[in-house]
């Protein structure tokens, strides 16, 4: 859980860091989603959205 | 090795502790936010309503407007405590006459409670019975009114927050002064550095921990204002000085709006959370960096 790893973020992170930027990221999409592009598409794509990112900031974050 | 099961079971208390006074309330307020629940509707039953709450939340002019005012308030208030703080501390830290005194004196308004400063700010500026509207009136011909322009009431609310809280910074900073080595700073000196180099090369680097500390302590206290600018301006004048604290409270208690109340303080820990998280990134996690 502490391994530190040197992915693309310009961070060493572990895994607790990139679960939390992944959520904050999620949280921050969605918010601006249901500001702005909510008229014009469905909040459920942003949620999918953020997961892949997020997932893609686990595995290679 | 060490058995961990000693170690577990003599922390056990203190997590249970904080399971119970911060993780629970935190789990309790997630679980509202979801909920439209105002016990002054016509069904005053709490039933779910999904991201509703939020939704609301990000088109009300008047709660972005108050995070707005937050984020001005805390830029403000922890600069200028963080350099009028290290000014302080520098000078605390040289063999002036009545150092201690004055230490004495500066650390005074720390024992004062926050409710205590608002009313005390309030008696001071009070049109017709305070001193500061009067005199500033008698010798520079301004108007001091604090319930008409909104200008003086931000910065007198700025300037009550530093005088509140710089001898905070003071205190910390002076004691990561005191502790920084000696060797490296004489050395510099021999070999002909500045005041500035050693002050920008040296002594930043080392108090940078402290630094950190000092700053992520008042960015979340500057955050989360309420009772001093309640007592002195009550948020006003309109809602020029009501801060994310104030406009929740608000909302929560006198409109009884829990579930979207709940949903704003959500938002409000968000924003303190990243911009922390931001900040120590900043300052120690890039790759870069090997603090």
């Amino acid at each position: 859980m502490s391994e530190h790893r040197n992915g693309f973020l310009p961070i060493n992170t572990n895994t607790f860091d990139r679960v939390f930027i992944a959520v904050v990221l999620f949280v921050a999409l969605a918010l601006l989603w249901m500001r702005f592009i909510e008229p014009f598409a469905p909040l459920w794509i942003a949620t999918v959205i953020s997961l892949v990112i997020g997932q893609w900031i686990v595995r290679k974050g | 090795m060490r058995n961990s099961t000693t170690g577990w079971l003599l922390i056990a208390p203190t997590l249970f502790i904080l399971f119970i006074t911060g993780l629970l309330p935190f789990l309790y307020v997630l679980v509202v936010s979801f909920f439209d629940w105002n016990t002054f509707a016509v069904n005053p039953d709490p039933h779910f309503s999904g991201v509703e709450n939020f939704r609301r939340l990000v088109f009300d002019e008047a709660f972005l407007y108050s995070i707005w005012l937050t984020l001005k308030f805390t830029f403000f208030v922890v600069t200028s405590q963080l350099v009028i703080g290290f000014g302080l501390a520098k000078l605390l830290s040289r063999n002036v006459p009545f150092k201690g005194v004055f230490r004495t004196i500066h650390t005074l308004p720390l024992m004062v409670a926050p409710i205590a400063v608002g009313a005390t700010w309030r008696l001071l500026t009070i049109p017709g019975l305070g001193p500061i509207p009067h005199f500033l009136q008698k010798w520079f011909d301004v108007s001091y009114i604090l319930s008409r322009f909104p200008d003086q009431a931000f910065i007198t609310v700025v300037l009550m927050d530093i005088w509140h809280w710089t001898p905070l910074v003071t205190l910390t900073l002076l004691a990561g002064l005191s502790n920084l080595p000696r060797e490296p700073i004489e050395q510099a000196r021999i070999d002909g550095a500045r005041e500035w180099q050693i002050f920008w090369d040296i002594i930043l680097p080392f108090m940078k921990p402290v630094l950190l500390t000092t700053v992520f302590i008042r960015l979340m206290d500057a955050l989360r204002t309420v009772d001093e600018v309640w007592m002195l301006t009550g948020g006003g004048p309109g809602a020029e000085t009501r801060f994310i604290g104030l406009h929740i409270w608000r909302v929560v208690f006198p409109k009884t709006d829990y579930g979207y109340g709940s949903a704003m303080s959500l938002l409000a820990l968000y924003m303190t959370i990243v911009i922390c998280w931001l900040l120590y990134v900043a300052m120690t996690g890039m790759k870069d960096n090997k603090q």
